[in-house]
């Protein structure tokens, strides 16, 4: 009986029939909107709820994200690099022609990326002096973002994992952002200055900007700042990098973010005010430059100079160093047994337990960022128990 | 001046006290290899065992007693040598039965006439083989690392070691530590070394053990004080040495393409259910070629065959060969990682032992994940274990 009225009902009018559909609709949609709220995006979680970053041991430091693993500086490299237990994730920031922050290591795209395949490009091809030689390629400067993106990263070392090449494309400063604040616990980040001196010289920002004004000004939108482990740097770490002394001095105007002095090999002069590596390293320099850094990253045979691959004697840097309340963080340690010299018997472990333990560093950039992290969580155990032997 | 006999006799005296003194002296001091072994700290029996493959042979030169000692030093359960035999019955610790790849033996002008070419396992081979030569000529060549990318600081230090000689490394160590000993190429050996009273090479292997006292039956006292594997690639020498022994016996398997060299049967064969139920009345367990286990394709792992679960259903221990630290011997999954490749098969495999070069590195990774002396650390392992959670509970 209730059927026939309801269908007699709706037979008698279809305007009526309209009007429910379109509740329907309308309700679902606002059910829609309303509904997320309750179900906020990962990057709007409640912060205070995520797993800080660890301060009690040496900084694991995913170089160019898991490079061992996946091509270089992808949004899945970090991923990788942030599942297997990263405390920081470091990047090289570059721009392109349109002045575009970019993810990406070389100022050229020839060995990382397929940008030869690309026939568009083709006549792209420049010769442009970087750091005192010239170098031919099709450099990031040329190129639009648009025309970027367009290109795949490749693995950089022929005997690492080769079937991820062509799959991702070249990331941005801010998706790299947004990769760490999206993360499930507190990771770092650890961009750098890469090239000042050639990128200004070969792109210009509006407003008289400089390749370091507009590196600040992305940190600051997503809210970067705070002195080294103050409560804003513990909520979103950072260290800022660089191999160019001005640059990093420059921008100690502009943030009060920690920065971090690299060191080139013992040949290789500072590419902006040409010093020595004798005179940056001197007792001096570090007394001048930690006005401006929280600590050096230098080359790790550098600070332990090898012999037909043996270790030698450890030089003063780390002591010099902490003398002026410097961190060290040495680059870069891999797993490949061609990287580690003979004292470590072809184990990457044995290489970690010596930086960490006899030579005693503050961080270190690995692309091997879980055998790090294995390392660390396995052995911090007893020496977790060491401290609390009270 | 007076007399010059009491001065002799003088002299003389000394060198009798000295003597006398020197024995003594002795007595009171024994050689570590007689020392009370109930002192020794056990072997780790609640984990795969840590097997020494050639000794240290990622740091020095393969079976030599250097790379015997690290391995001890470095934490091996077992140290594993081959043995061969030479032209005058001797039985020494070598892999290959030509000299040529791994000692100086092209430099040695005096052997240059030495050169064979005989019939191994199916194939000729030309070299210097070890039946062409006396122990005592062997003595004088020395060693070098194999691998190019290895450490070659110690090469053409260290001699050839004997059978004995390495049973001495074992039992002279201060805790306990196994031997795992293979009659090698048993079938090449018996064509061309002859031994006193019709023995075989066999024999003289187990006469050797025998003598030094390895006895007792896989997990018997007297097998925990002196652990031993005997291994080997032939299963009529394995049946053969039951019947002198019964220390425990380990099979090995070759390649999926490799025949036994003795019984001419097929991988498929010796690896069949039926097999397994023929020959786990003489050994305790096989020790496969590893990439046998777990197919691969293009350097990934692909899916794992049924060998672990047949041979464990057959109560057939598994030790698979050769763990290797160089990224060229770790598959991609493992991304250039030996730990992450000690932990898939240790744990996700769930293997019994693990012939390994970088014997150091299996233990680190072993003793981190799962140490050893679990009774003794076990109570603060507790409190620490809940010092970690309530410490985590506070983020």
């Amino acid at each position: 009986m209730p059927r026939r009225c309801w269908e007699k009902a709706l037979m008698a009018s279809p305007l009526f029939c309209t009007l429910g559909l379109l509740a329907i609709i309308v309700l679902t949609l606002v059910n829609a909107c309303v509904g997320r709220p309750f179900y906020p995006l990962p990057s709007k979680q409640d912060v205070e709820n995520r797993q800080p970053i660890q301060t009690f041991r040496p900084y694991n430091i995913a170089h160019r994200g898991s490079n061992g693993e996946l091509p270089e500086e992808t949004a899945a490299a970090y991923m990788r690099a942030i599942e297997e237990g990263a405390d920081f994730i470091e990047t090289d920031i570059l721009a392109t022609k349109d002045g575009a922050l970019i993810c990406f290591h070389d100022v050229y795209l020839d060995d990382v990326t397929n940008v030869i395949h690309h026939k568009e490009f083709a006549d792209r091809k420049r010769t442009y002096e970087v750091q005192g030689s010239n170098t031919t390629g099709f450099f990031t400067v040329d190129f639009t973002l648009e025309e970027i993106k367009t290109l795949r990263v490749n693995q950089r070392y022929k005997f690492r994992d080769q079937s991820y090449n062509g799959k991702f494309p070249i990331i941005t400063f801010e998706e790299y952002i947004a990769i760490a604040l999206d993360a499930p616990r507190i990771v770092g980040i650890y961009p750098e200055i890469k090239n000042p001196v050639f990128i200004n010289e070969h792109v210009k920002w509006a407003g008289g900007k400089r390749f370091e004004d507009k590196f600040i000004e992305t940190l600051q939108k997503y809210g970067y700042k705070g002195e080294y482990m103050s409560k804003d740097w513990l909520s979103q770490p950072i260290f800022i990098q660089s191999f160019a002394p001005t640059s990093l001095i420059y921008v100690s105007n502009l943030t009060d973010s920690p920065k971090i002095f690299l060191i080139d090999d013992v040949n290789v002069p500072t590419q902006d005010t040409n010093q020595s590596y004798s005179e940056i390293t001197s007792d001096a320099y570090f007394n001048y430059i930690k006005q401006y850094v929280v600590g050096i990253g230098p080359w790790k045979d550098t600070v332990v100079p090898p012999m037909e691959n043996h270790l030698t004697t450890a030089t003063d840097l780390v002591a010099k160093a902490h003398a002026h309340d410097l961190q060290v963080h040495p680059y870069t340690y891999r797993n490949e047994f061609m990287f580690l010299h003979f004292n470590f018997r072809q184990d990457p472990y044995v290489e970690y337990d010596y930086w960490i333990n006899k030579i005693g560093i503050d961080g270190l950039f690995t692309d091997f960022t879980g055998s790090l992290h294995n390392f660390q969580d396995w052995t911090s155990h007893s020496s977790k128990n060491k401290k609390s032997e009270v | 001046m007076a007399s010059s006999f009491p001065c002799s006799l003088c002299f003389l005296l000394i060198i009798v006290l000295t003597l006398l003194g020197g024995c003594f002296a002795k007595l009171l001091y024994p050689l570590p290899s007689k020392k009370n072994e109930k002192n020794r700290k056990p072997l780790q029996t609640s984990r795969p065992y840590n097997i020494a493959h050639r000794g240290s042979n990622g740091e020095f030169p393969e079976e030599t007693s250097a790379a015997y000692t690290r391995a001890i030093e470095e934490g091996a359960d077992f140290i594993e040598a081959d043995v061969l035999a030479t032209k005058d019955g001797a039985l020494i610790c070598f892999h290959d039965v030509t000299l040529d790849d791994i000692t100086d033996v092209a430099t040695h002008k005096e052997f240059a006439d030495r050169k064979r070419t005989y019939e191994l396992q199916g194939s000729n081979t030309t070299g210097f083989f070890t039946v062409d030569f006396t122990l005592k000529e062997i003595q004088t060549l020395r060693v070098k690392q194999r691998f190019s990318f290895r450490d070659q600081t110690y090469n053409g230090m260290y001699p050839i070691i004997t059978f004995d000689e390495y049973i001495s490394i074992a039992l002279d160590a201060t805790r306990v530590v196994g031997i795992y000993p293979e009659i090698k190429n048993p079938v090449f050996i018996n064509q061309h070394v002859k031994w006193a009273d019709g023995k075989r090479f066999e024999d003289k292997v187990i006469e050797t053990l025998l003598r030094y006292g390895y006895k007792g039956s896989y997990m018997s006292k007297d097998w925990l004080q002196q652990p031993i594997f005997i291994q080997s690639f032939a299963p009529s020498s394995l049946v053969y040495i039951s019947n002198l022994t019964n220390s425990p016996k380990v099979l090995l398997i070759d390649d999926v393409t490799v025949p036994t060299q003795d019984t001419n049967q097929s991988y498929l064969e010796i690896t069949s259910d039926s097999y397994f139920g023929f020959i786990k009345d003489f050994v305790v367990g096989i020790g496969p070629w590893k990439e046998t286990i777990v197919a691969t394709k293009g350097n990934h792992l692909a899916a794992a065959t049924d060998l672990v679960a047949k041979a464990h259903a057959h109560n057939l221990q598994v030790h698979p060969y050769t763990y290797r630290n160089e990224h060229e011997y770790l598959h991609v999954d493992f991304h250039q990682d030996p730990y992450a490749e000690y932990d898939y098969w240790v744990n996700k495999i769930g293997i019994d032992g693990l012939f390994t070069d970088f014997t150091g590195s299996l233990h680190k990774f072993q003793e981190w994940t799962s140490p050893s002396n679990k009774d003794e650390k076990s109570a603060s392992e507790l409190l620490s274990k809940i010092e970690a959670l309530i410490s985590s509970s506070h983020h």
